[in-house]
């Protein structure tokens, strides 16, 4: 256990507790902050790791309980008040205005106290400065990276001389070069005295720079532990309730014949692009965001126009000009973009489950509804997908069980060929694995599966081949099981 | 956006009448207009009234009916007004040349056409998006309206000037299938088509589903350019039907006569509580709509609302049901 902090821990909840309709968000949970500690919070979707941040910000009120900030209770309070006390919190998805400029982000709403046009501009460059951001104060938000949103966001909690700071999430779209530029910042603000919390699901970067890690389960606070004490499986197993001795199941054995190859796809973006999959085989894209591999897929299932493409599937020379034309041939994709291209959130889980065979739930133009039921049913079940029925609307789902869902959506057709573009992305721990056992199976029966995504251990641990992709061409070829991270990295990272 | 509420667990597609009406506060509004009218109007209560609320629900239904479709598609479909006067004008200066069978037929084959046109330019124009069908049809409007007023050199066709038969025009107007009149039935059975395409048929899932997310349906393999053609056919098409009923009511055609029933099918559909935004309504809701809408312009007809003011009323009911919708869709979203 973490020695007793006292009475100076800079923030401290005490059985907190917040029920909504049904659920029990968070059932007396109990934790304190000290300044100069990075504070790791950890937990499966659905644990309570963003109501409890949510009460802290004053986004939503506690039932019950009690939180102490630098000695005083609050008791309610509201966004601006606590931002105002000193407690900031960067949200995932980030709080910025984009048509305005960096500096006037950074004092937004409080002009005339930094002292009008030319303050605001000077003391946001100060604060950038600090943190070692070169962006320009004059620049619009909409023109600025994901990281250097953040630095803008950090530069904004700096402003309000914040001693907590929680960042909800912070690497999920990162690349590793700007996550090592935060975590710079995280260990300069740690010398200053801040507190950070820091919410994640990658185990790595709990691991690598926090202190302290709090587990939540079903709102629950499972405990809280000095980071060195804790191995990385020890950490997995509290969050998801048992024992999990692996977090990939064993990679699946290469097989059969070539089922697809692509002789060429030529895009605004990619050029001459040649590929070939074999049959129960799992091919790795690796490649930075931009790379142009999602849009090899999308080109491949006939999502995006094309300026050349010559695919072969089973030898015989294919034509994709559409996603209807690919499905017919076996093809299905799962898009990055669960959100916006995946779901259709204000609809019944069963409607989602069942679009991709819903041509073949239809006779003279109807659908067989009872037939649509039991096919949503069976992948509800077989999927495990937890949901209080298959009419529920999908968007009340968490992130792991709607992605199950398209799965099987395209599982329900028996694809040949399953293209996954990040399909463990704000994924738990334990759907993770669900997805991977699935993965699996889906070759094992004989279908291939061409998978991206940007965590590089998953490629490696459940690929048979690896290709690497830069500026739009296919750049190298690896046996994951005895090429190293770097060796593909590298490859990765070279432009031609 | 994160603000709002709780996480609702197993909410399910609204089913109860409660629910239904606290999601639709505005028939609760109408409903009390109708009750009020009702106790200081007399009138409102004669059986020459309700004929005239039905006979005024008969040409918008089928305007309001077929633009249920676009909009829950996520669409819009500004046209209908230049479809309905160029059909208008089409049939009656036909009806002389090839009789009124066939004369009925090209009106409807030319409102089929117009939505075909509308589909073509709006797919040709490639984004697919809700204002681009705003501005393409808007224009087409134009368009139509146009073709109508040069197609007769501006001047009013009457019906009864026809020196051939007209009898379907006549029953279409005044004539009884049983106790209902023949165009009532004709509303029941589009409505009922209409309805069992949008809960039984591929085509009417596909229209939703275009409504709810075009980008995910495509992906899936769902016909998104084949149901933008269908939504626009249909309501050309419907417009037409609208257009041969309301020239069977007034017996004149009038190059301009179809103006006002763009904005009265868009108001119906959406009073009716389909979403403006698509992916969630239902035609019967739109048949309620059109009720309402009549009823509230009967009202206000009789208890001597001047019709500037009623434009008004309408302007402010269509801001209202948008209103309540989108803070409806904030507090689903949570």
């Amino acid at each position: 256990m973490v020695e007793e902090s006292g009475p100076q821990a800079l923030l401290s909840i005490k059985d907190v507790s917040k029920e909504f309709p049904g659920v029990k968000a968070l059932d007396r949970v109990s934790l304190e902050v000290s300044g100069g500690v990075v504070h790791g919070i950890v937990g499966e979707n659905g644990a309570g790791k963003s109501t409890l941040m949510k009460i802290l910000s004053g986004v939503y009120e506690k039932d019950s309980g009690e939180v102490t900030f630098e000695g005083r209770v609050i008791d309610k309070t509201s966004p601006v008040e606590s931002m105002n006390m000193g407690l900031a919190i960067i949200y995932q998805e980030l709080n910025l205005v984009n048509t305005m400029t960096v500096g006037e982000n950074v004092f937004l709403g409080r002009f005339a106290e930094a002292g009008g046009r030319r303050g605001v501009h000077a003391k946001a460059r100060k604060l950038l400065d600090s943190i070692g951001s070169k962006v320009s104060t004059h620049k619009m938000v909409s023109e600025l990276s994901v990281s250097d949103k953040q630095m803008v966001e950090i530069a904004k909690a700096l402003s309000f001389d914040s001693k907590l700071i929680i960042m909800d999430e912070p690497s999920s779209s990162l690349t590793n070069d700007e996550l090592e530029k935060l975590v710079k910042i995280i260990h300069d603000l740690k010398a200053k005295g801040i507190a950070i919390i820091y919410i994640s699901h990658k185990l790595d970067e709990i691991h690598g720079f926090c202190d302290i890690v709090t587990v939540l389960r079903d709102g629950h606070v499972i405990d809280t532990r000095k980071v060195s004490e804790l191995s990385r499986n020890q950490m997995i197993s509290m969050m998801v309730g048992r024992t999990i001795d692996n977090e990939f199941p064993a990679r699946p054995e290469s097989a059969g014949e070539t089922i697809l190859e692509i002789k060429n796809i030529n895009t605004r973006k990619l050029k001459d692009v040649q590929l070939t999959l074999r049959k129960g085989e799992i091919l790795g894209l690796v490649g930075l965001v931009g790379s142009g591999r999602t849009e090899l897929v999308r080109a491949l299932f006939g999502a995006d126009k094309v300026s050349k493409k010559t695919v072969f599937i089973d030898g015989k020379l294919v034509e994709i000009k559409n996603p209807i034309d690919a499905i017919k041939l076996g093809l299905a994709l799962v898009p990055e973009d669960r959100k916006h291209q995946g779901l259709l959130l204000g609809f019944p889980v069963e409607q989602n489950i069942s679009l991709a065979v819903l041509k073949r739930l239809t006779t003279y133009g109807f659908i067989n509804t009872s037939e649509e039921g039991s096919v949503s049913d069976r992948q509800i079940k077989a999927l495990n997908i937890k949901t209080p029925s298959g009419r529920t609307l999908i968007r009340t789902l968490s992130g792991g069980n709607q992605q199950k869902a398209i799965l099987g959506r395209w599982l329900e057709m028996k694809p040949r060929i399953l293209i996954l573009d990040e399909p463990t992305k704000g994924i738990d721990v334990g759907a993770k694995y669900e997805i991977y056992l699935l993965m699996k199976q889906i070759v094992e029966q004989g279908g291939s599966i061409i998978l991206i995504s940007s965590e590089l251990p998953e490629v490696l641990h459940m690929s048979n081949r690896v290709h690497t992709i830069s500026d739009g061409r296919v750049n190298g070829e690896f046996d994951p099981a005895v090429a190293s991270a770097d060796e593909i990295m590298e490859r990765a990272f070279q432009f031609a | 956006m994160s603000a709002a509420t709780a996480p609702v667990e197993g909410r399910s597609i609204p089913g109860t009448i409660g629910n239904f009406l606290r999601d639709n506060p505005i028939y609760v509004a109408i409903v009390g207009l109708v009750v009020v009218t009702s106790i200081v109007e007399p009138r409102f209560l004669t059986p020459s009234n309700f004929n005239n609320i039905i006979l005024s629900a008969g040409v918008l239904i089928f305007a309001a009916l077929g633009m249920t479709f676009v909009i829950m598609a996520g669409f819009l479909d500004l046209s209908i007004g230049g479809i309905i006067s160029l059909v208008a004008v089409v049939t009656v200066t036909m009806i002389d040349q090839v009789g009124q069978g066939p004369a009925i037929l090209i009106g409807l084959t030319v409102g089929l056409i117009c939505g075909l046109i509308n589909s073509g330019l709006i797919l040709s124009s490639g984004a697919l998006t809700q204002a681009e069908s705003l501005f393409i049809t808007f224009g087409m409007s134009l368009v139509y309206g146009a073709v109508a007023l040069m197609y007769v050199q501006g001047a009013t066709q009457f019906l009864t000037y026809s020196e051939t038969d007209i009898s379907i025009f006549n029953a279409i107007n005044s004539g009884k299938i049983g106790p209902i009149s023949v165009f009532t039935a004709m509303a029941i059975v589009a409505t009922v088509i209409l309805l069992i395409i949008e809960r039984r048929t591929y085509m009417g899932r596909a229209v939703v589903l275009t409504g709810g997310n075009k980008t995910a349906a495509r992906l899936a393999g769902v016909p998104i350019s084949r149901t933008i053609v269908m939504i626009y056919a249909i309501s050309g098409l419907l417009s037409a039907v609208g257009a041969v009923v309301l020239v069977s009511r007034v017996t004149l055609a009038d190059p301009t006569m179809g103006t006002p029933y763009m904005t009265q099918a868009i108001l119906a559909v959406v009073i009716g509580g389909t979403a403006l935004t698509g992916g969630r309504g239902s035609v019967l809701w739109t048949v309620i709509g059109v009720f309402l809408l009549v009823l509230l312009n009967n009202c206000l007809n009789l208890l001597g609302v001047s019709s500037y003011v009623q434009f008004m009323v309408w302007g402010v009911i269509l801001i209202i049901v948008i209103w309540l919708d989108t803070v409806k869709q904030a507090r689903v979203r949570g």
